[in-house]
């Protein structure tokens, strides 16, 4: 049970001077009620009838006074802070034994009478029973910091003494703003021993509290005309604003009661004041959130305890920038220790930059994310970037061109302008708001660069409308700096990685394999490569939403949505014969087997080819590990393609198996590099005996055509004998080269071998090629062949060697020379 | 701290997706959400939740859903989103699948 009284005092306190006399009386009654002798005896009912009538009016006291209590810091603390408040405030009493632990026992109602010689804090105990309810209502709502207004946020006030903070221990530096405010208006009371709470309580200086207390009340107020009358509304009012009033535990508890709980409910805020009066002029609707303190009481242990939420101060998140730091960047390619620059412009810090880098941006349509890892060298870059302007169309972006920020660690020379990161110039905010501010630093440089490109031509005629509409912002300033950092930082570390090359993978490689890809487009077509830009066709469709219905049904009809989804599937059931489904079910089988062996060596594979990148990257030490466990790979891939008897013999029957599936065919084109040269030559061997085989297999895939490139690097390794072997293994039994014909990849195959053999004659004089007859007689019968076979059947291979004609034209004359070039359509030799 | 620790354990699975969608970043792209809204836009930017920013967004199905007619740039919660429509020449398949089997190794350890 709390003590609520409506605080005679309170309302006098807000008088002008003349009601000052009255203030003291009733102070010193309320004095001697707390701290004298006992309770005085009051009528409880009167005093009710009178509160129930100025509660009507005291609509806007309510509303103040739910400001001023607002900043009470929440319910979980109410106890405590209304411990530390009511401590706060009673310091300044005597110590009483007065602090009457239940409301029944009423401090006087005589004291919002007549005492107006308290000090204002020490209008504490009221007796407030028939309005218990109301008043728990009042002050639950009041604790509530979501109603909370202006009225503390105003309160600096010297609190009163130690008082129970002391007792209590409780830090609660926002009530504490409140305490001094509110040193009357305590409907309820801790329940306190009155020992204790008496002896922590130095008597304070009353007038100077009671001073600044009506201060206070005035600043509530923000100056207006004092209450017309001092005993009534006031009461209400001031007992509204407190906040933080001494509530015992038991009494905090008492009131999370769900029956309070619906009492509130009921009940809702207290009724406003009419709006006659003078104290309503204020603005309700300018209330802000009060800012959070840490104002000491005075006499009080130091503020320690801080919000919980608050972000961390400075040095925190400095400690937290060089933890971030260090570590390798998520969003940077995987930096080479050596190489790793220098370029933090030692001038500004790190937050310094930040907040140069984003207070421009914080108008954005999307406020920019701190770059994922705020390294030193991206925070430079940011800066760079987003400071240095963005692009309107206008001069070319100084957005890094050609990475600059990120050469380091693309593993070439340093670059030229590395060091532009060092001194970037600090000006202002960009003094115009491009439409939509990219932070690009974290990019891949590749992807950087498309992006601006992008932006550049499609940015130019969009860039001035948008300066408008971002020059207010109504949710701007709800979080510091400091806090969105905090926030972002909590966000980013989540994304750091040791090491990003595995984390990111497929980001990483994707622009690798970009920058490859234009190099070598540049290169050999030595002209600039625009970027394409890439816009999906959505078919328009012109129709009118209707929804489902149909003539005569009543009602709504079931429409498909998210909680009922609609049928995808007709899932239809087919009976089957018991061996058929043993025959499916034994292919099926197989193919799985196929699959799961395919995948396994697709790991192997995997790791095998980022053995190089991850040799660079590791310390000396682990790089003997590295390199068994890379031998140890490459042996488990081959020994995967090997007979299972003979240890040393690529088994057919394997690699074909393998092959039989698309993503085997995928894997053997991968692996092929990787293999030492025997056995790469073995597998290039089974493939040319089994052409046929597996060109039907790949009638549906028709990917066999992704072996080409690794089998042409095969056979351009391979000797004379091999060659010859491999077209005569092309050859092989009757009628497969006509298949091999059919196939693509079956003449592309054949026009690279003969083509390295003429490569071979033509380089080497020496060439073996020539010593035993084979060659000849092979190359003559793949002529005859050619010849012979329809042009129809032939299909067209993948490209066609420029050499092959001046090989024609050793073995054949003239006339069929001519023949098979219309035939192979080889007359244009730079084909 | 638990916090960071649930952040943790949300990365691991999603990296793939996140590298995924970063490299998309830039291009134009129709997400479909769970409520049947389809909305198309240039992808600005994309994080470990697979949060979706669009920017010059168009509602492609025509203005059933007149509310977005002023709505340029958006946020779209990564849990409401049921499909992404991409350009298929931006996305490497061979790639992707070795992505995919990294991260089935990673998760397999």
């Amino acid at each position: 049970m709390f003590r609520f009284q409506s605080l005679d005092e309170d309302c006098t306190l807000e008088e002008e001077d003349e009601g000052l006399v009255e203030e003291e009386d009733e102070i010193d009654q309320f004095n001697d009620d707390t701290f004298g002798a006992g309770a005085i005896n009051d009528d409880w009912q009167e005093e009710h009838k009178r509160l129930a009538e100025l509660d009507e009016r005291d609509e806007l006291a309510a509303g103040l006074s739910l400001g001023g209590g607002g900043t009470l810091g929440g319910e979980p603390d109410l106890g405590g802070t209304q411990h530390s408040s009511s401590s706060s405030s009673s310091s300044r009493l005597p110590p009483s034994a007065g602090r009457l632990p239940l409301p029944s026992s009423l401090p006087p109602l005589g004291f919002s009478s007549s005492s107006s010689g308290l000090p204002p804090p020490d209008v504490e105990d009221r007796p407030g029973d028939g309005d218990l309810a109301e008043s728990l209502a009042r002050l639950i709502l009041e604790a509530d910091p979501a109603i909370a207004g202006v009225g503390a946020a105003e309160r600096p006030g010297p609190p009163p003494g130690p008082g129970l903070s002391g007792l209590h221990g409780l830090d609660q530096p926002r009530v504490l703003q409140q305490t001094s405010s509110i040193p009357h208006q305590h409907p309820h009371h801790p329940q306190l021993p009155p020992g204790p709470s008496a002896s922590g309580l130095p008597p304070g200086p009353p007038p100077s509290s009671m001073l600044s207390y009506q201060q206070q009340q005035h600043l509530m107020r923000r100056g207006t005309a004092p209450m017309g009358q001092m005993n009534s509304h006031s009461i209400w009012e001031n007992s509204m604003g407190f906040g933080p009033v001494s509530v015992t535990p038991g009494l905090v508890t008492h009131m999370e009661d769900s029956p309070l709980m619906s009492i509130i409910k009921e009940v809702g805020l207290p009724k406003r004041p009419p709006q006659g009066r003078n104290d309503e002029g204020r603005d309700l609707s300018e209330r802000v959130p009060p800012p959070r303190s840490s104002s000491p009481v005075i006499g009080s242990p130091p503020v320690r305890a801080v919000p919980i939420g608050t972000p961390p101060k400075q040095p925190m998140s400095h400690a937290l920038n060089h933890q971030i730091h260090h570590p390798t960047a998520v969003h940077v390619r995987a930096p080479v220790q050596h190489r790793y620059p220098t370029p933090f412009p030692e001038r500004l810090s790190p937050n310094t930059l930040l907040n140069i880098a984003n207070s421009p941006l914080c108008r954005g349509p999307f406020p920019p994310r701190v770059g994922p890892v705020l390294s030193q060298i991206q925070r430079a870059q940011l800066l760079n970037s987003q400071v240095a302007g963005f692009p309107r169309g206008g001069p070319g972006p100084p957005l890094l061109p050609g990475g600059g920020g990120f050469r380091p660690f693309f593993g070439g020379p340093p670059p030229p302008h590395g060091h532009r990161m060092g001194p970037p110039p600090p000006h202002g905010p960009p003094n115009h708001t491009p439409p939509i501010r990219h932070n690009t630093t974290h990019l891949h440089p590749q992807h950087r660069r498309m992006l601006t490109q992008r932006m550049q031509s499609r940015g130019g005629d969009r860039g001035r409308t948008g300066g408008d509409r971002r020059s207010r912002d109504p949710y701007s300033n709800l979080m510091t700096q400091k806090e969105k950092e905090w926030v972002t930082k909590i966000q980013m570390m989540q994304l750091q990685s040791t090491d990003p090359y595995l984390d990111d993978y497929y980001y990483q490689n994707y622009y690798e394999k970009m920058e490859k890809r234009q190099e070598r487009e540049r290169d050999s077509s030595k002209k600039e490569h625009t970027t394409k830009l890439i816009t999906p066709q959505v078919a328009k469709v012109e129709h009118t939403y209707r929804p489902v219905q149909f003539a005569g049904s009543l009602g709504k009809l079931t429409v498909s949505s998210v909680n009922n989804p609609r049928k995808m599937i007709d899932a239809v059931v087919t009976t089957r014969t018991d061996d058929e489904e043993k025959r499916e079910k034994q292919v099926w089988n197989k193919r799985r087997q196929i699959l799961y062996t395919v995948e396994k060596m697709y790991s192997l594979l995997l790791e095998v080819q980022d053995f190089e990148k991850r040799f660079v990257q590791t310390p000396e030490e682990d790089r003997d590990a590295l390199v068994e466990q890379h031998k140890s790979n490459t042996e488990q891939l081959c020994s995967s393609l090997m007979e299972k008897e003979w240890e040393d013999r690529v088994s057919d029957e394997q690699c074909v198996m393998i092959m039989s599936v698309r993503k085997g065919k995928r894997l053997i084109s991968r692996l092929l590099p990787f293999l030492p040269s025997p056995q790469a030559t073995a597998v290039v061997m089974a493939i040319a005996r089994n052409l046929p085989a597996l060109a039907k297999k790949d009638k549906q895939d028709q990917v066999l055509c992704w072996l080409v490139e690794p089998v042409s690097t095969v056979i351009q390794s391979l000797s004379s004998s091999s060659l010859t072997d491999l077209l005569q293994e092309l050859q092989g039994s009757e009628g497969q080269l006509a298949t091999v014909l059919h196939n693509k990849f079956g003449v592309t195959l054949l026009y690279l071998i003969l083509s390295e053999g003429e490569r071979m004659q033509s380089s080497d004089p020496n060439c073996q090629l020539m010593d035993d007859n084979r060659w000849t007689e092979l190359v003559f019968s793949v002529t005859r062949e050619l010849l012979s076979v329809p042009s129809s059947a032939l299909s067209p291979p993948l490209f066609t060697p420029p050499n092959l004609l001046s090989l024609f034209s050793r073995y054949v004359d003239r006339q069929r020379l001519e023949l098979l070039q219309d035939k192979l359509q080889m007359s244009a030799l730079s084909r | 701290m638990s916090l960071l620790a649930l952040t943790l354990a949300c990365r691991c699975v999603f990296q793939l997706f996140y590298s995924f969608f970063k490299s998309l970043v830039g291009k134009d792209v129709v997400v479909e959400l769970k409520n049947d809204l389809s909305i198309c836009g240039t992808l600005h930017s994309v994080d470990q939740y697979l949060n979706i920013k669009l920017t010059d967004i168009s509602v492609t199905d025509p203005e059933k859903y007149p509310h977005m007619l002023s709505v340029k740039n958006c946020f779209i919660r990564g849990s409401v989103v049921r499909y992404v429509q991409l350009p298929a020449d931006e996305v490497d398949t061979q790639l992707l699948q070795d992505a995919a089997r990294k991260e089935a190794m990673q998760q397999k350890q």
